[in-house]
């Protein structure tokens, strides 16, 4: 287990997750969106970088969620 | 400028260590790298009629304009339910009419333009909308024609002026005056929980949002340029 800080906005929270825990996981991650409400579109930073969804979170890392831009339905 | 040291460890092994010092060509160039992601943000910075004050975030590359706002001019079609006028933004035959939604205090509203200097005049690069709570979380109004991250659809207009005021004005004039279509719309039950009106002899006075927490018809949004949005 590892712990990650998650920031949207001015709320953030830090949690324990699995090792192989990834972006995408924290992305679709039901717990995660109901502590800070973000929606299913996201992108998730650490320091300013667009990280990929696949990527294992390294332990101790704060993540940065935005919300994405759509297209035009 | 060149110095040498001799240096005697604790075993007994003598090192020489030669340090090399010379002045870099480091001009503003390198300043502006260390310094692309720092913003400063000015308050009350111009007064635009009608609508407030603006004030800026100024970066290197960009400038974020915040017109905190107090009212939508909302040119759509309306319909009565239940005494109740409501907007419905979908059809093609309410009656189209433009109503002046007064927001509650507890929605504060920033109307956001990003300008940046394009071969020598200032570009209007993009119209935001953004709803906030006393704790500057952002949302997502229940409106069509924002995208996911608070985008206005504010289909075209002339995007270049010689100054950064002067593109502020107009988008602000061409927000007022575009018509609010179904493009990008989400529920429509939403919209007219949020948005209601009641008829009165004279005008169309706001009522108070259908719901004990607007949040809940909003949508949590969390974006940089929201994090540069002066309220």
């Amino acid at each position: 287990m590892k712990n990650i800080t998650v920031k949207y906005g001015v709320d953030s929270i830090t949690k324990q997750v699995e090792d192989d825990f990834t972006f995408g996981d924290l992305q679709e991650s039901d717990s995660f969106q109901a502590a800070l409400g973000f929606g299913d579109s996201t992108k998730a930073l650490v320091e300013g970088i667009e990280q990929d969804r696949g990527t294992v979170i390294p332990a101790g890392t704060t993540v940065r969620l935005e919300t994405a831009a759509n297209t035009k339905a | 400028m060149e110095t040498t040291e001799i240096i005697i460890r604790e075993n007994g092994t003598l090192t020489e260590r030669v340090v090399r010092e010379r002045d870099l060509e480091a001009g503003p160039s390198v300043l502006d790298a260390l310094t692309d992601e720092v913003t400063r943000s000015l308050r009350n910075v111009l007064a635009i009629p009608g609508w407030g004050l603006a004030h800026a975030n100024v970066g290197l590359n960009d400038t974020i304009w915040s017109v905190p706002i107090d009212h939508l001019v909302l040119n759509a079609r309306f319909r009565l339910i239940h005494g109740v006028l409501v907007p419905v933004f979908t059809s093609g035959t309410d009656l189209e009419m433009p109503l002046v939604w007064r927001a509650p205090k507890e929605v504060r509203l920033a109307f956001v333009i990003r300008t940046q200097l394009s071969e020598g005049c200032a570009r209007i690069d993009g119209n935001w909308l953004f709803a906030c709570d006393q704790d500057n979380r952002g949302y997502r109004l229940p409106l069509p024609n924002l995208h996911d991250d608070c985008l206005i659809c504010t289909g075209n207009f002339e995007d270049r002026y010689d100054t950064g005021g002067e593109c502020v004005a107009a988008s602000l004039e061409q927000f007022r005056k575009s018509k609010w279509n179904a493009d990008l719309m989400r529920t429509t039950e939403q919209s007219q929980k949020f948005f209601r009106f009641q008829p009165t002899n004279e005008t169309f006075e706001t009522l108070p949002i259908q719901a004990a927490d607007w949040m809940a018809l909003c949508d949590k949004v969390s974006t940089a340029i929201l994090e540069r949005v002066i309220l």
